[in-house]
C-alpha cells in the first residue's frame, strides 16, 4: 500500500432479484477500491436479502452510448419490426376469394 | 419484492427522440426552451443531460435539503439505539435508523453526480448554508417519541416522497421509489410501538398522548406554508408534483382516523373535516417557529449541528488516509 | 442424545458466554450507526451490528428452550455482574481502530469457537453454529478488509491501531475463559476441545497477519479463569443505557 491517499470514485451497482431475471442498475457507492466497492454494493442493495447476485462495476469503466443518430437513425427500420408487416387488408381478400372464414383461435 | 420501476436503467431509454437542448450548435435559449418543453410535457431529465443553470440549481438545492434532513434526521433517534427495550426493537429500530443513513447516501450520490463533492454539502450543512427539515431540530424525550417519529414523522415524510416519484429528474425520481419502499416498513414500525403503547400500561398511554401533543405543531409545519402553485419554481420544473398543502391535506386525511381510533385527542380543537369544502381546516401552525427552527435556532439545531461537527473530525482521518475523499464529479 | 443426558448446567454456561458476547459486541457497535467514517461504512457496520444482536437472538432462544427462560428476559434483566461475556468486550468501541481491533480479535476468536462446535453431538446447537457460520463469512470479509488496510498504512492509522491492540492486550485472548462444567461439554461430545487449545488454534490462526504486518500478537492472560467477571465501568453504562427504557416501566410490554 502506497501513501497517497486513495480516491474515492463512483461504482455502478447491477442486480438480479431473482433466478433468471435480468441484471438491472440498482445505483452507485462511492469505495476507494473494488474490495470496499463489493462490501458497500452488498449493504446498499442486498441487505434485504433483495438480490441473488451483484455487479459491480467502476463508473469509468462503463461504456455510455447514448447517440441518437446510432440508437434512433432517422430512415424507415420497420422491417426490422413486427409492425412493419400489415397483413389485414391482404388477408382479408384471400379469405374472400378462397371462401373460407377467419380461422378460430383454437381448432375443430 | 423490489418494485421493478425502482430499477431502471441509468442510460436513457430507447423511446426517446433526439433531445434539441443537448445539441451543441443551438444557442442557449433555444436549448433553455427546448428544455422547457421537454419537462413540461412530461419528458425525464438525467445527469449527463445540458440543464439551464436555474434548473440545476433547483434540482440540486431541493435534492441536497433532502439528503442533509435524512443525515441530521439519524440523529433524534439514534440515542435510543442504545435504550431499546427488547432484542426485536432493538433491530427494528437499528435496521430503521441504517436506512435513514442509507437514504442519505442515494440522495447525496444524486446530489453529487450534480456536481457538488460529499465534503462540499458537509461543510455547507455544518456552516447553516443549506438546512434540514424541521422536524429534526427537536428533541426526543423517551420511547413514545421514538415510535410517534418512526410513526408519524416517517408517514408525513412519504407522502412527499410518494409525491416525487416521477420528478422530471429521473436520478432522483429512481431514488424516490427505492426510499418509498424502505420507508413503508418504518411506518409500520412506528405505529406498531405506538399501538403497543397505547393498549399498554397507564404511564405508557400518558406517554403516547404526550409525545403526540409536542410533535403535532412540527408535524402541522413539516410540509411547508402554503403557497400558490403559480409561483412554486420546482412545480413550474415538475420537480415535485404536488403543493404544500395538498400534502398535508393528504396527510391528515390518511392519519387522523388512525390516530384516533387509538383513543389519543390530537391536540387542535380546530381540526375538522369540511365537507363543504372537501379539505380539513385546522389551527393556523406556527409559520414563525418553522422559520425560526429551520434557520437552525430549533432546540437541538446548535447541539445536533456541533455533535455533527465533533463526530466528523473524529473519523476525519479514516477518510483522509484509508477511504479517500471524492474529486468532483 | 436423548434429554436425560444433556449436559444442561454446562449448556447453560456455554451458550450465555455466547450469547451474552454477541449481545455487547452487538449493541456496543450499533452506536455507530449514523457516525462512521462514511455513508457506506455506516451501513455496513450497523449490517454487523444486527447481525451480532440477531445471532443473541438466536442464542437466547436456544438458551430459553433449555431453561425455559423468555429470551429477552434473559438479554436485559441480570445485573451487570451476572453477565458472562468476554472482558474484550467490555471496551467500549473508542475510534475506528479500537473498533476495528476489538472485532478483528473477537471475530476470528469466534469463528474458532464455532468451528468447534458445528459438528457436536446436541443438533440444535450444531444447527445453530453451522448456520452462524454461514452469517460471520462476510463479517470475516469486512474485518480482515480493514484489519489490514489500517496496519498496512503509514502514520496515523497505524498508530492507532497499535495503541488499540495494546489496549486490548490483557483482555485479547478472553473469549476462550475456561467455563464452569466444559468437562462435561467434551465428554458429551458437543464441543470438540477445550478452551485452552482452542486459543491456541486462535493464535495459530492469526499469527501470519500479524507476522505480515510487523504486530505484536496478544500475550497470554494474567488471570485466565477470570476473563468473563469483574466487567467494570464501560460496561455499567452499556447496561444502564440498554436498560433505561426497559426499567421504567418493568412488566410493560413494548
Amino acid at each position: 500500500m502506497t501513501d497517497t491517499p486513495p480516491e474515492l470514485q463512483p461504482w455502478e451497482v447491477f442486480r438480479q432479484e431473482k433466478d433468471g431475471d435480468p441484471m438491472r442498475h440498482g445505483g452507485s457507492v462511492m469505495a476507494p477500491d473494488a474490495e470496499l466497492a463489493v462490501h458497500y454494493a452488498r449493504e446498499l442493495f442486498g441487505r434485504r436479502q433483495e438480490s441473488v447476485r451483484l455487479w459491480v462495476v467502476r463508473r469509468v469503466d462503463v461504456l455510455d452510448l447514448s447517440d441518437p443518430d446510432l440508437l434512433q437513425p432517422p430512415l424507415d427500420r420497420s422491417y426490422k419490426k413486427p409492425g412493419g408487416y400489415v397483413m389485414r387488408d391482404k388477408l382479408a381478400a384471400a379469405r374472400a376469394q378462397s371462401g373460407q372464414a377467419k380461422p378460430k383461435a383454437r381448432p375443430g | 419484492m423490489t418494485d421493478p420501476l425502482a430499477l431502471d436503467p441509468i442510460l436513457a431509454p430507447l423511446e426517446r427522440s433526439r433531445p434539441a437542448f443537448n445539441d451543441d450548435d443551438l444557442s442557449h435559449d433555444e436549448r433553455f426552451a427546448a428544455f422547457e418543453a421537454h419537462v413540461l410535457a412530461g419528458g425525464k431529465v438525467e445527469a449527463t443531460d445540458w440543464m439551464p443553470d436555474e434548473y440545476r440549481t433547483a434540482v440540486l438545492r431541493f435534492v441536497e435539503m433532502h439528503a442533509n434532513s435524512e443525515l441530521m434526521g439519524v440523529l433524534p433517534e439514534r440515542e435510543w439505539l442504545m435504550r431499546a427495550p427488547t432484542l426485536r426493537r432493538k433491530l427494528a429500530l437499528t435496521a430503521k435508523v441504517q436506512d435513514e443513513v442509507g437514504h442519505a447516501q442515494l440522495l447525496y450520490r444524486v446530489a453529487e453526480d450534480l456536481g457538488k463533492p460529499r465534503e462540499a454539502m458537509f461543510d455547507d450543512l455544518l456552516a447553516g448554508k443549506t438546512k434540514f427539515h424541521n422536524v429534526f431540530h427537536y428533541p426526543t424525550v423517551g420511547w413514545a417519541d421514538v415510535g410517534m417519529i418512526a410513526w408519524l414523522v416517517d408517514a408525513a415524510a412519504i407522502v412527499a416522497q410518494q409525491a416525487l416519484r416521477d420528478s422530471s429528474y429521473a436520478p432522483y425520481a429512481r431514488t424516490m421509489r427505492k426510499i418509498c419502499w424502505e420507508e413503508s416498513v418504518h411506518i409500520m414500525h412506528g405505529r406498531d410501538v405506538v399501538v403497543t403503547m397505547a393498549t399498554g400500561t397507564a404511564a405508557q398511554r400518558a406517554a403516547i398522548q404526550d409525545a403526540l401533543d409536542r410533535w403535532w405543531g412540527p408535524l402541522m409545519q413539516m410540509h411547508g406554508p402554503r403557497s400558490p402553485r403559480e409561483k412554486d419554481r420546482d412545480l413550474h420544473w415538475r420537480i415535485k408534483a404536488k403543493t404544500s398543502e395538498e400534502l398535508r391535506q393528504e396527510f391528515l386525511s390518511i392519519y387522523v382516523p388512525r390516530i384516533r381510533e387509538l383513543g389519543l385527542v390530537i391536540p387542535d380543537g380546530a381540526l375538522a373535516w369540511d365537507g363543504a369544502i372537501d379539505a380539513w381546516r385546522y389551527g393556523e401552525p406556527d409559520w414563525d417557529e418553522l422559520r425560526t427552527v429551520v434557520t437552525n435556532h430549533g432546540p437541538m439545531s446548535q447541539s445536533r449541528l456541533d455533535f455533527r461537527r465533533v463526530n466528523r473530525e473524529e473519523t476525519r482521518w479514516v477518510r483522509e488516509t484509508i477511504l479517500g475523499v471524492a474529486v468532483a464529479a | 442424545m436423548n434429554s436425560a443426558s444433556l449436559p444442561t448446567v454446562a449448556l447453560g454456561h456455554l451458550l450465555g458466554s455466547m450469547a451474552d458476547d454477541e449481545f455487547v459486541i452487538g449493541f456496543s457497535d450499533s452506536e455507530w450507526t449514523g457516525i462512521a467514517p462514511l455513508l457506506e461504512e455506516d451501513v455496513a457496520m450497523s449490517s454487523l451490528a444486527q447481525d451480532e444482536i440477531g445471532h443473541a437472538a438466536a442464542l437466547y432462544g436456544l438458551l430459553g428452550e433449555l431453561t425455559g427462560a423468555d429470551p429477552d428476559a434473559l438479554a436485559y434483566d441480570r445485573d451487570p455482574d451476572e453477565y458472562r461475556h468476554a472482558r474484550l468486550l467490555d471496551h467500549g468501541r473508542g475510534d475506528w481502530a479500537m473498533t476495528i481491533a476489538r472485532r478483528y480479535l473477537y471475530e476470528t476468536s469466534d469463528a474458532v469457537r464455532l468451528e468447534a462446535l458445528i459438528g457436536g453431538a446436541w443438533p440444535p446447537l450444531a444447527q445453530l453454529c453451522a448456520k452462524l457460520v454461514r452469517e460471520e463469512r462476510y463479517h470475516l470479509m469486512h474485518i480482515n478488509a480493514w484489519f489490514v488496510r489500517l496496519a498496512a498504512a503509514h502514520g496515523e492509522p497505524r498508530d492507532r491501531l497499535v495503541a488499540a491492540l495494546e489496549a486490548l492486550s490483557a483482555d485479547a485472548s478472553t473469549v476462550f475463559t475456561p467455563l464452569p462444567g466444559e468437562r462435561a461439554l467434551l465428554d458429551a461430545r458437543i464441543q470438540a476441545a477445550p478452551m485452552a487449545e482452542l486459543e491456541a488454534r486462535w493464535r495459530a490462526a492469526i499469527a501470519p497477519t500479524f507476522e505480515a504486518h510487523r504486530l505484536t500478537m496478544p500475550p497470554a492472560a494474567t488471570s485466565p479463569t477470570k476473563g468473563r467477571e469483574g466487567h467494570g465501568a464501560a460496561f455499567a453504562w452499556l447496561w444502564g443505557e440498554f436498560n433505561q427504557v426497559r426499567r421504567s416501566e418493568p412488566g410493560a410490554v413494548w
